[in-house]
């Protein structure tokens, strides 16, 4: 049974729509959606909470002044240009209108289609019919158990895993920076789409505002911070009380980064605390929570864990100890989202596609060249597909001196873009994201190809136009580019 | 790698009483297959959830042990007889005390299990479930909701055993169906907020419309 109805908004424009029985419900809120399903309306299971007029200050400020997704001209975040703000938009999915009658409720964009379910998504035809149009949550995709019934054209592989913890570590330094805490990440706040590497942080209503009272959210188990679910007992506005906030983000987003990349909670290992279930789970999460590859204390270690945080390389392994042994239950020491999107970004320039046909991570990190073993499947790549770019940058002031701006391993058809090739680049939402040259494997030959760079120049110091190449031998060194900022690359392969 | 996820335990204790027959228990086979569906579709119910289906009219028996969402078979049910919801309990008792995993050195024990209990009328094994019924709430080992369906169910009864008793007016298929929908959506919710708050007790969504909770 379903009935057209129509809800007025705060700036008095009417919208429809559509009324169901038994319509979605969250935890806070329940949700109907539009007659042609481009915006959904949603209501809050307690009408009550929304009389409260910090809840209301909140979601006004979050639809406004503090809003990624609509430029600072059309009254959004301050200094977000219609670039960013297009950019963003793909990444959130932002509140856009406060409903006041019926009632209290608030307008979201509806998410993009490759978010829900398609028709045959696992291999069991009456499973995929139950999921059919269901929203992709990430623990389908994480959880070994529900990965088995998946079809394998759903699951993405380990790169795809990697790219879409670099857009959370994004969306979530993008809410950071404005001073904003999302307060509520999980596996339900965060769609994914393995398929194409993408994911859209939803629920955004919640979210901690600067200078408002803070929501009354407690977050989702398996995700809330320590140091929250051990004050948890003691009262709401008790000083001891610790409630979300972006240092608590910051664990929730390193649980999901960790279960994206290695399909697995860093929290959950066989450690156990109590017989009673409520209270062990309480201990395991909260005060006691222990890394599983905490690599001091191996009490919580699974056993046969065969893929760690090693083998992400040094960058992530780094940032996962900070994330999950230092800052566990030290908020201050968590890595900031910042820190993430780097240490991603530089690992994602290390991954090297796997040549074994059957491996099902198909990419890994080649962190050291010296032992390029895919930990997925054990396949040892061969020497000579191993190209590495050492790229150096010159310092300011000092003809001539060069020190090292990061190292990119290259594969067939890999594009190269603004930032592998100048200094003053970082891939965030500013970034020029045409590429400018890529590299290919031509008659057994590794080719750096320029494709829009100006100034690019070979190891012989002549200048290689677009369209020409340079060929990645071992020892050679070239530049990038001779213009200002322009990298110099120094090429190790075969070794 | 072994799994450290915590299963959810469900058992579902139906009345296939002479009363039900016809419309009401099609629309339990039909309410059954809907809470299948749901759970299915829902990622952390299909991970944690088990189900089991304990049914009850002279006699109780349970007619599908404790099983995982995607090896569960659709049960047959069929109405007619008494009314053994003491019998039901007994049986309850015994399979939560060899299905429900405690806490091992190796192994994470199961999550408490929920317990929905939908009946049409009243025991007719009067002294059974009486004896039963305080065995259940002395076990605390559950979580149990009854649900008493239709203007002959006597709520009293339903009160020995738990706290959490509703009612609903009809036995019509939309209600049946409302009522597992329920259900489902708390199972889901159960299966999302269980490890958030320890010793609270465990928060379901408000009953479909038309369902008054019995004080």
């Amino acid at each position: 049974m379903s009935q057209i109805a129509e809800a007025t908004l705060m700036d008095g424009r009417k919208i429809q729509y559509v009324i169901k029985d038994n319509p979605p419900r969250g935890g806070m809120k329940y949700t109907y959606f539009a007659p042609d399903k481009s915006y959904v309306v949603q209501f809050f299971n307690n009408p009550e909470v929304t009389n409260d007029p910090n809840l209301r200050k909140r979601i006004e400020a979050i639809i406004g002044k503090y809003n990624p997704t609509l430029s600072e001209a059309s009254g959004g975040a301050k200094g977000n240009t219609e670039g960013m703000a297009k950019y963003f938009s793909s990444k959130f999915c932002w509140p856009t209108a406060i409903v006041t009658q019926p009632e209290f409720g608030i307008v979201c964009p509806a998410y993009p289609s490759n978010y829900f379910f398609p028709e045959n998504a696992t291999i069991i035809p009456e499973l995929s019919k139950d999921l059919k149009g269901k929203d992709k949550k990430s623990n389908w995709f994480t959880s070994g158990k529900l990965r088995r019934f998946l079809n394998p054209n759903e699951l993405g592989d380990f790169r795809s895993m990697l790219q879409m913890s670099i857009s959370l570590a994004r969306s979530i330094r993008r809410m950071h920076q404005a001073g904003l805490a999302h307060s509520d990440l999980s596996c339900n706040n965060v769609l994914v789409d393995p398929t194409t590497g993408s994911c859209v942080v939803i629920d955004i209503d919640s979210l901690v505002v600067p200078g408002v009272y803070p929501p009354e959210v407690i977050g989702t188990g398996g995700y809330i911070a320590p140091e929250v679910l051990e004050t948890l007992p003691l009262p709401f506005g008790d000083p001891q009380r610790k409630l979300p906030c972006a240092s608590t983000d910051l664990h929730s987003m390193a649980v999901l980064i960790y279960e994206y990349l290695l399909l697995r909670h860093p929290l959950r290992g066989p450690k156990s605390y109590s017989e009673d279930p409520n209270l062990d789970d309480f201990l395991c999460m909260g005060p006691k929570a222990l890394f599983i590859e905490d690599p001091k204390d191996q009490s919580n270690r699974p056993r046969g864990l065969e893929v760690t945080i090693k083998d992400l390389g040094p960058e992530l392994e780094k940032l996962f100890i900070r994330a999950f042994v230092d800052g566990l239950h030290n908020p201050n020491e968590r890595p900031t989202a910042l820190e993430w999107e780097k240490a991603l970004v530089k690992t994602w320039d290390l991954l090297h596609p796997c040549e074994n046909p059957n491996c099902g991570a198909k990419w890994f990190v080649l962190h050291d060249p010296s032992n390029p073993v895919c930990p997925f499947c054990g396949h040892r790549a061969k020497k000579e597909n191993i190209v590495r770019l050492h790229l150096k940058s010159q310092v300011r002031g000092r003809q001539g001196q060069w020190i090292p701006a990061g190292e990119i391993n290259v594969y067939h058809n890999m594009p190269l873009f603004r930032w592998h090739l100048f200094s003053n680049c970082f891939p965030d939402e500013k970034a020029d994201r045409s590429m400018l040259a890529y590299v290919v494997k031509y008659q057994g030959q590794w080719l750096l190809v320029n494709h829009d760079v100006r100034g690019m120049t070979s190891p012989g110091g002549s200048l290689v136009p677009t369209g020409q190449a340079v060929l990645l031998k071992d020892g050679a060194v070239f530049r990038a580019s001779t213009e200002d900022k322009g990298l110099l690359i120094e090429v190790t392969s075969g070794r | 790698m072994a799994d450290f996820t915590r299963r959810l335990p469900v058992y579902l204790l139906l009345d296939c009483s002479g009363s039900m027959m016809g419309e009401p228990i099609e629309a339990v086979r039909q309410g059954v297959k809907a809470l299948l569906s749901e759970l299915r579709g829902d990622p952390q119910a299909l991970e944690t959830a088990y189900l089991s289906v304990i049914t009850f009219d002279s006699q109780a028996r349970q007619i599908i042990p404790l099983t995982e969402l995607m090896s569960f078979k659709e049960p047959e049910i069929n109405a007619g007889g008494a009314t053994a919801l003491g019998g039901a309990l007994n049986v309850l008792i015994d399979c939560v005390n060899s299905e429900v995993r405690k806490s091992t050195e190796t192994q994470k024990g199961d999550w408490r299990p929920l317990v929905f209990i939908l009946t049409d009328g009243s025991p007719t094994d009067v002294e059974t479930f009486r004896e039963a019924a305080q065995r259940i709430k002395g076990m605390k080992a559950a979580n149990i909701i009854a649900c008493a369906a239709g203007s002959n169910a006597n709520t009293s009864y339903l009160k020995e055993i738990t706290e959490s008793v509703l009612m609903m007016n009809t036995l019509s298929a939309g209600d049946m169906a409302q009522f597992f929908a329920w259900v489902s959506g708390s199972i889901k919710m159960s299966s999302k907020t269980l490890d958030a708050k320890p010793g609270a007790p465990i928060e379901l969504p408000p009953p479909p419309q038309g369902f008054v909770v019995v004080p």
